[in-house]
């Protein structure tokens, strides 16, 4: 029986990652924000760094036959 | 006393059969290759000189590079003479899954990264063009969206490459103030007096931009003040050789060649001639996303030479540099 409250921790993490790189895309267009590209280069980063991590942590590993 | 224990048999000599030899085999050359051993495998296969196959798939990546992929063909189905190498394991898990099927993964592997690396241009390029909010709010949606599928228990993660791709074009050009507004192509204006320069400035997106000032009455204009805004490409303003060219520019990755001097890299700020007050002065303030920002104090330049390749001043700018220095009185 398939749990319904189960939670794709993959899909939550990108979720808020792109969510907080969107902010900051918008703020750093609407010029209400200053964002050298060094410090956006970090932040997109580290929202691929969590969604590759969570993906490999979820799915990823090595997996037993025994 | 005899000897009575058995006496072994005599070892015959197996003599080799010349017909039971097997037959010549294709193999890449584990110990004669460059890359993969194809054209060493070749030449002995055929008993020629495998530079001839060099030179044949050499040639070939110039029509077409079909050379190239039957090179990778060979690489991937043909067997070393020696210990199996990287080509061969990868050609042997791809027979195994079906050589097609394979092959057809890594067609749709690269049109996949093909996509999402235009996808990435494309962002970038809607947010220059001024819509970096829209992008942004795009972005965020998305996020939500992911965030409500995965309390649903997931069944949303095919939109996550597509969305991080989008976000790296549009996050690249939102930090970077890209602005590809103005028009694209080549503009060439030639003032002739300083009032019909607009007081903001020339704007411009991308493309090639001249800005022509030798036509002005220096003797009557004295102080001649230039604003330029470019967001990518090439911009060229000249002057007089005996006007002293003062202010600053920013270069957001490129170069900038002022009077004959040169800077490049990412963030150029180059200002020339701060505390000149010597008249006539072109006082000038520019800024450029990417590209080469260019002056040219001569009087003879060519507004047609576009200055990537060689030509006069790329060759030797020591003579640009000392009317410079003539001009605003510090040679």
């Amino acid at each position: 029986m398939r749990d319904r409250l189960s939670i794709d921790p993959v899909c939550l993490g990108a979720g808020l990652a792109l969510a907080a790189v969107g902010v900051l895309i918008v703020l750093a267009s609407s010029g209400a924000l200053s964002v050298p590209l060094g410090w956006m280069a970090v932040a997109l980063t580290a929202a691929v760094a969590v969604i590759l991590l969570l993906s490999g942590l979820v799915d990823g590993g090595p997996r037993r036959h025994d | 006393m005899t000897d009575d224990t058995p006496t072994e048999d005599t070892p015959t000599i197996e003599q080799p059969k010349t017909e039971d030899r097997p037959p010549r085999r294709l193999q890449r050359s584990s110990s004669d290759r460059i890359l993969a051993g194809v054209a060493g495998g070749l030449g002995r296969y055929f008993r020629v000189d495998p530079v001839i196959f060099r030179i044949g798939f050499g040639i070939s990546l110039l029509f077409g590079g079909i050379g190239a992929l039957a090179y990778l063909l060979l690489a991937l189905l043909v067997p070393t003479d020696g210990e199996p190498d990287f080509a061969q394991r990868l050609g042997g898990r791809l027979q195994s899954r079906g050589l097609w099927r394979g092959l057809a993964a890594i067609v749709i592997a690269l049109l996949a990264v093909a996509g999402l690396i235009a996808l990435t241009g494309a962002s970038a390029l809607v947010v220059a063009l001024g819509w970096g909010v829209p992008v942004g709010i795009a972005v965020v949606a998305i996020g939500a969206l992911l965030l409500i599928a995965a309390l649903r228990g997931g069944g949303a993660r095919w939109l996550i490459p597509p969305a991080v791709a989008i976000a790296i074009g549009a996050g690249v050009a939102s930090a970077s103030d890209l602005n590809f507004r103005g028009g694209i192509g080549d503009r060439e204006y030639q003032p002739l007096t300083a009032a019909s320069i607009p007081a903001d400035g020339y704007r411009f997106g991308v493309g090639r931009l001249v800005v022509d000032l030798r036509h002005l009455d220096w003797q009557r204009e004295r102080v001649v003040r230039l604003r330029l805004e470019m967001g990518a490409g090439q911009a060229n303003v000249f002057v007089p050789s005996d006007v002293c060219v003062a202010g600053t520019a920013h270069v957001g990755a490129g170069e900038t060649e002022i009077v004959g001097e040169r800077n490049s890299g990412l963030g150029v700020d180059h200002s020339v001639g701060s505390a000149a007050s010597a008249v006539p002065r072109l006082q000038l303030d520019a800024e450029l996303d990417v590209g080469q920002l260019r002056v040219i104090n001569s009087d003879t330049a060519s507004v047609d030479n576009p200055g990537y390749g060689p030509g006069p001043f790329h060759e030797d700018t020591a003579p640009l540099r000392a009317a410079e220095a003539r001009a605003c009185g510090t040679g």
